[in-house]
């Protein structure tokens, strides 16, 4: 099975990255312009945009708002960005390192060149339009099992997240790493109190060593609050679902990178450069974890969830996979895979960890997620320091 | 002669309104887009935002007073909270706390009401039964709380004087940070209307639920746009206050036009 | 390859690793309920709804919870086998504040 050939389909980009998906994005750089970014997107068949409440202003969180913007504009499953901006240096700054992680060239609109909010959109308009033609006119090509770049997300997790989807999932990771692709499992607070068995599965003990360090880190950063984090983690959501402490959570969420050894460890929104199996420094936010893959070339995601939830990314196709079959068979409209066969008794992990996989392959190859369908394309910048001045 | 009046509404619990909206508010980011589409299905206001969940110390205290103040502000007659389910703020909990304060409130979950198309479909069916038509009535310009934002040094004196000449009441923010924060803040103050004076570098910008008049600078940026303000840097007071009142009187800005502006909800501490 | 598991079967509850001192419940247990399962016998001394933790051991005050054959926390009192295991008798060792 180790040498099976790659099924997968994908759009190649000229820096040797791959697309599973051909979007054109619409990200607007200032709040004042996110309505107009979605009027655009709606406009535009194969187009799809973002929001968020920035306004240019140079935060103590800056580098990590530039950088998320720069990585998402550059994620591979988009053909081209377009930036809609107010015209200032500071978005000038942030375009010029987008370009450097871009596929394609970016398209830039300015508010203050077009002179109005109605040319601005109409600008725009005509331009994504052209884009998605030419984006739509390009075809799928056989891609290596290496173009899979797979984000691992867990979210309104409960006491069987651990015992049939994650490790499920874990199966299909340690399949796809084997194989020659990169997997990226994070959110610091859900592998605290399990990071001394994934630093055991260190390649070089140096990433061991980083693997403690980013908990330790995130650790003094909590205490360093002052704060309780009982009542926030576990959350309400998760207690009512059995799990009674964070290491329990996290021993469970762990079981989503299965048993492949670490090669490295990436901060928020960093790039892999190599496949193999990373741990990434992000908030166990579920959104803002999604929005530094997608600014981390991460061009597919599995999202295993307790509770249900609905939420998406504008640029990462991701497959939900419920953890029982009591929610799993209901919210039928926003789960794609169903993991409470396994707790059931009516499957196996190998079984789920099997049909994880597939579903990985065919949603890469063009069938879209159920949040796909439902157009969930949440975006939110991850702050360290809150979101006042 | 006879005294200049408004005609507004008076919603319960809520105060005088000088707009009628409907808001649909998400408990948790996780229902950010459902509410949208209920939104657009009811004609109601909504927002996007990230909070709700992941929220520790005094965000979570803080980020529920915040939609408090967001669900009783006076142009608001009726709100319907849309949780997931299993975040930290919790729906049923946050339209408590906001029915105790008010009339016209009603929460749903999606966890509960059948996934996504349930939930819109639920959702649609409560927003429209929860829309109670209000009549509006005059007022005299006493009931309008004009709020004065200020990210730009501007010469505001003759303003004031003629908003109080006109028994006008108003607040001022002109505290560090941008228009968004401040218009945050303002709406915690209950303000029913905002006139906002952004920074030379700055587009104007709105805020849901509340109508905001932007007032150009002379900078190149504001003079490139100068059509996307409701007032040019030439303005003077007079026209200010015509400018409030007749938009107090339901003459939408151009912001409101737009719809443009998101909600920047204050946060102390980072995301877990 | 890896070893293929099979299928649960409809177990009511599961125990994941032999150094745990509980067991989850994939069904709701009654109060005074008697689980023999996988050669094992246990009595549920209270109600427990499915996905939560089931004592398989008696558990002093602070002790640990061992779960997939790791602590997860501590007993914050003592804790009979077949009792309930959850945020009322127990605590994680990081990241909360212990009240005295």
């Amino acid at each position: 099975m180790s040498n099976s050939t790659s099924p997968l389909l994908g759009y190649p980009r000229p820096d040797g990255r791959w697309g599973f998906r051909n979007h054109i994005l619409i990200l607007p750089l200032h709040q004042a312009l996110s309505t107009a970014a979605r009027d655009i997107a709606d406009a535009t068949p194969g187009a799809v945009a973002i929001s968020h409440d920035w306004s240019g202003e140079i935060e103590k969180d800056f580098e990590r708002i530039s950088k998320t913007f720069a990585g998402f504009a550059g994620n591979p499953n988009i053909f081209t960005t377009v930036v809609l901006t107010i015209g200032t240096e500071v978005e000038a700054g942030i375009i010029e390192r987008a370009k450097k992680f871009s596929p394609t060239p970016l398209v830039e609109v300015k508010l203050s060149d077009a002179g109005s909010m109605f040319k601005l959109v109409t600008s725009a308009l005509e331009k994504a339009g052209e884009l998605a033609e030419k984006a739509a006119a390009e075809s799928r090509v056989p891609a290596p099992w290496s173009s899979v770049v797979l984000g691992l997300e867990c979210g309104g997790s409960d006491a069987y997240s651990g015992i049939t989807a994650n490790p499920a999932l874990g199966v299909a990771s340690d399949r796809l790493v084997e194989f020659g692709a990169t997997s990226i499992l994070a959110e610091t607070m859900e592998i605290l109190g399990a990071e001394h068995l994934l630093a055991a599965r260190a390649l070089d003990p140096k990433v061991g060593a980083q693997i403690i360090e980013v908990v330790a880190r995130y650790e003094r950063s909590i205490n360093y609050e002052g704060i309780d984090i009982r009542g926030a983690q576990p959350s309400r959501g998760n207690i009512e679902g059995g799990l009674s402490t964070l290491e329990e959570k996290s021993l469970g969420a762990a079981k989503k990178a299965g048993n492949a050894p670490f090669t490295g460890v990436l901060e928020y929104a960093d790039r892999p450069t190599a496949p193999g199996l990373y741990f990434m420094d992000t908030p166990g936010h579920d959104i803002e974890q999604l929005t530094g893959f997608a600014a981390a070339d991460v061009n597919i995601t599995v999202f295993t969830t307790g509770r249900g939830t609905p939420t998406g990314s504008a640029v990462i196709p991701t497959i939900k996979v419920a953890t029982n079959s009591e929610m799993g068979l209901v919210l039928t409209d926003l789960i794609d895979i169903n993991a409470g066969t396994i707790s059931d008794g009516t499957q196996t992990l190998e079984e789920v960890g099997q049909i994880i996989f597939d579903e990985i392959v065919r949603v890469a190859n063009g069938h879209l997620t159920k949040a796909e369908h439902g157009k969930h394309h949440e975006f939110n910048l991850s702050r360290l320091y809150g979101s006042t001045l | 002669m006879s005294l200049p009046e408004i005609w507004a509404f008076k919603h319960e619990g809520r105060g005088i309104g000088i707009r009628h909206h409907q808001l649909i508010l998400p408990s948790v980011v996780c229902s950010t887009v459902v509410s949208r589409r209920i939104a657009q299905e009811v004609g109601g206001i909504t927002f996007a935002h990230q909070h709700g969940c992941a929220i520790i110390g005094v965000d979570v205290s803080g980020i529920d007073d915040f939609f408090i103040a967001l669900a009783s502000h006076p142009n608001v007659g009726s709100v319907l909270v849309v949780g997931l389910g299993c975040e930290t703020t919790q729906g049923n909990e946050l339209t408590e706390k906001i029915t105790k304060l008010t009339k016209s409130t009603e929460y749903l979950v999606i966890q509960e009401s059948g996934g996504v198309e349930g939930t819109v479909a639920t959702g649609a069916a409560a927003a429209r039964e929860l829309a109670i038509t209000y009549s509006h009535f005059p007022y005299p310009l006493e009931e309008l709380v004009v709020g004065i934002e200020l990210s730009r040094d501007v010469e505001i004196e003759p303003l004031l004087t003629e908003l109080t000449h006109e028994g006008i009441k108003y607040v001022i923010i002109s505290e560090a940070g941008g228009s968004a924060k401040h218009f945050s803040m303002l709406m915690s103050q209950k303000v029913q209307l905002i006139i906002s004076f952004p920074d030379g570098n700055q587009p104007p910008s709105g805020f849901p639920l509340i109508p905001v008049i932007n007032v150009a600078s002379d900078s190149p940026l504001h003079q490139a746009i100068s059509g996307e303000f409701d007032l040019q840097f030439e303005a003077t007071a007079k026209e200010m206050v015509a400018k409030i009142i007749s938009t107090a009187d339901h003459t939408k800005t151009i912001s409101e036009q737009n719809q443009s502006g998101e909600i920047l909800v204050p946060r102390l501490v980072r995301s877990v | 390859m890896r070893p293929v598991s099979s299928p649960t079967g409809q177990r009511k509850i599961l125990f994941l690793n032999p150094k745990d001192n509980i067991a989850v419940c994939l069904a709701d247990i009654n109060a005074g309920e008697k689980i023999s399962q996988d050669g094992r016998e246990i009595s549920a001394v209270e109600a427990i709804p499915r996905g939560h933790k089931i004592a398989t051991a008696d558990i002093a005050k602070g002790d640990g919870i061992i779960k997939y054959g790791e602590r997860m926390g501590h007993a914050t009192k003592s804790i009979a086998t077949g009792s309930h295991v959850h945020t009322h008798n127990v605590l994680g060792d990081r990241l909360s504040t212990e009240s005295a």
